[in-house]
């Protein structure tokens, strides 16, 4: 039970009472492994990542991070707080969210200067990830006036340079050309090797299977209704067209028109 | 009809683009000049100190002085003189004509009467008095706005805002400045594109009616989306560590440039005093 990061037990959750985001979620993440979620729009991915980084709180149901029950009032010890936030880190799907700070520097250094982290080990990773993510040049800009893949990588820089030991990530590579989604995905294949736990939710069927050991998808209806290996799901063409993975592609060839799943594993 | 939408779209998207340019351009605190070399605090002090000194300078010719210095910094700034004048002038007449203008007449300033003339029976005189006092003020208040001007061009406004802390203003304050100012940037856009995609749809020619209805609906949007957006920056700010108190980064640092362009500016100002003040 020791290596066991996140347990969850019948959570469901409620928006002002009256938009149900997740309606009994049983799921335990334990230390290393790595996950993907994926499903619909609205299907409540954001919901859960944001309850597992206990910004949010069941309205029932139980959810234990370390073992310690997340509910309202535990983040009032500080820390505790404190230990939570070194150890959880998200990035966000909307990097707007994220990106608070006049400069994209500032940004990127405010949470391991909250964290008190030492200036020196800042300056060190700061150093180490501009030159992974390629953001050096702008680092003195103001976070508005970038591109959304260019803000995403900030946001991504952000939450890496914490260090963190469970990493979630809310549509990381969501709007990146496909040379940054590499380099996201291999970072984040390195950071795992690391013995870090990764937790990413995704439309982008052709990253699962490299992010992913254990695949859940989860339905319309606000549940996981699935999971498995990556191989596994990603074959189900039935499961994944009920979840508005993939579409059905029609083309002709030689004047007979041809329709099959299209499957967005691989470039054709 | 057509009329009246053209000027609140000219209106509306020119107060936009004006705000940008005008609020949110680093242009010139980009370009490679002498005060954009000098560190943003001893930047700030010193343009205080002139500010200061102009404000209780009694002698228009030392104004003036001062004035011709602050255009020389402007220049040795790469700041194009042509636009500096025009950003600093602008406000000028509005304040000649209600305050300087009536000072030049004896029924505000007594003195010396230079010149008289007769409107509809009443007799105007404009004394000397008048005019030095109304030539003391304008070249005070056009000196004290040019060295303001300089300094915000010339320093990226988020570091004019980390200056802020130097002087021992609170960090959560400096923060929330910060933070209004480059969401305001993000609502401005939020503005500008929902205008943008209501033409594409609706078509170039809004009717009147219709168009209060949208403006009024975006109003309501704008409310709701700053809500929901607080919020979610709120728990943005939590997951990376905030707990009420922030650190902010400080790494303003001073090079022997900086010291020297304080040690004149305090030497001008003691020794301006010291002739204003304690020589007569
Ligand atoms: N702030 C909110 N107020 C009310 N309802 C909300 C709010 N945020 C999300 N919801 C609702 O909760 C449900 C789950 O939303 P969530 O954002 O978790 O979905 P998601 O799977 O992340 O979707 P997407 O793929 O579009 O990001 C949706 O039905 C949504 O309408
Ligand atoms: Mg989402």
């Amino acid at each position: 039970m020791s290596n066991s990061i996140f347990e969850l037990k019948d959570v469901r959750f409620t928006y002002l009472g009256k938009f149900p985001a997740l309606c009994g979620i049983d799921l335990i993440v334990s230390k290393g492994e790595k996950i993907a979620v994926v499903g619909a729009n609205g299907s409540g991915k954001s919901t859960l990542l944001h309850l597992l980084d206990g910004l949010i709180f069941p309205d029932k149901g139980t959810i234990r991070a370390f073992g310690q029950e997340l509910k309202e009032g535990v983040f009032n010890d500080e820390s505790f707080s404190r230990d939570f936030r070194k150890k959880v880190g998200l990035v966000f799907q909307n990097p707007e969210v994220q990106l608070f700070c006049p400069t994209v520097k500032e940004d990127v250094v405010f949470g391991p200067l909250q964290l008190g982290m030492a200036k020196a080990t800042i300056a060190k990773r700061l150093e180490g990830l501009i030159a992974v993510l390629g953001i050096k040049d702008l680092l003195d800009r103001s976070p508005h006036q970038l591109s959304i893949g260019e803000k995403r990588k900030v946001a991504i820089a952000s939450t890496l340079i914490i260090d963190s030991d469970v990493l979630l990530l809310d549509e990381p590579t969501a709007g990146l050309d496909p040379l940054t989604t590499r380099h996201i995905v291999d970072l984040l294949i390195q950071e795992h090797k690391s013995g870090k736990t990764i937790i990413v939710s995704t439309h982008d069927l052709h990253i699962v299977e490299e992010l992913a050991d254990t695949v859940y998808v989860v339905s319309q209806e606000k549940q996981i209704v699935k999971s498995g290996k990556p191989q596994e799901i990603l074959e189900d063409f039935q499961l994944l067209q009920a979840h508005n993975l993939i579409h059905i592609h029609r083309h002709t060839h030689d004047d007979t028109i041809h329709t099959h799943p299209h499957l967005h594993t691989e470039h054709h | 009809m057509a009329r009246v939408n053209n000027f609140i779209e000219r209106s509306l998207v020119g107060a936009l683009s004006f705000l940008k340019e005008g609020i949110f351009a680093d242009e010139f605190a980009a370009r490679h000049g002498f005060l954009q070399s000098l560190a943003p605090q001893i930047k700030a002090i010193t343009t205080l100190v002139f500010i200061i000194l102009v404000l209780f300078a009694k002698s228009i010719f030392f104004i003036a002085c001062l004035y011709l210095q602050c255009l020389l910094l402007a220049l040795l700034s790469k700041v194009r003189l042509g636009f500096f004048l025009k950003r600093t002038w602008i406000f000028m007449p509005l304040f000649a004509l209600f305050i300087a203008v009536p000072a030049i007449f004896s029924v505000f300033t007594p003195g010396e009467p230079l010149l008289h003339f007769e409107v509809i029976g009443f007799t105007f005189i404009i004394t000397r008095q008048g005019i030095l006092g109304a030539g003391l003020f304008i070249s005070r208040v056009i000196t004290s706005v040019s060295y303001a001007t300089l300094l915000s061009l010339t320093t990226k406004h988020f570091v004019l805002l980390r200056v802020l802390r130097v002087f021992k203003i609170p960090q959560v304050f400096v923060m929330v400045i910060g933070m209004c100012y480059r969401y305001i940037y993000l609502f401005m856009e939020v503005i500008e594109n929902t205008y943008i995609a209501i033409k594409s749809r609706v078509g170039v020619r809004v009717r009147y009616a219709q168009g209060q209805h949208i403006v009024a609906w975006n109003i309501a949007q704008l409310w709701q989306r700053s809500y929901q957006l607080n919020e979610d920056v709120y728990k943005a700010m939590l997951s990376r560590g905030y707990s009420g108190e922030p650190v902010i980064l400080n790494d303003f640092k001073t090079n022997k440039r900086d010291w020297f362009w304080l040690c004149y500016t305090l030497t001008l100002a003691i020794v301006a005093f010291y002739f204003t003040y304690w020589m007569r």
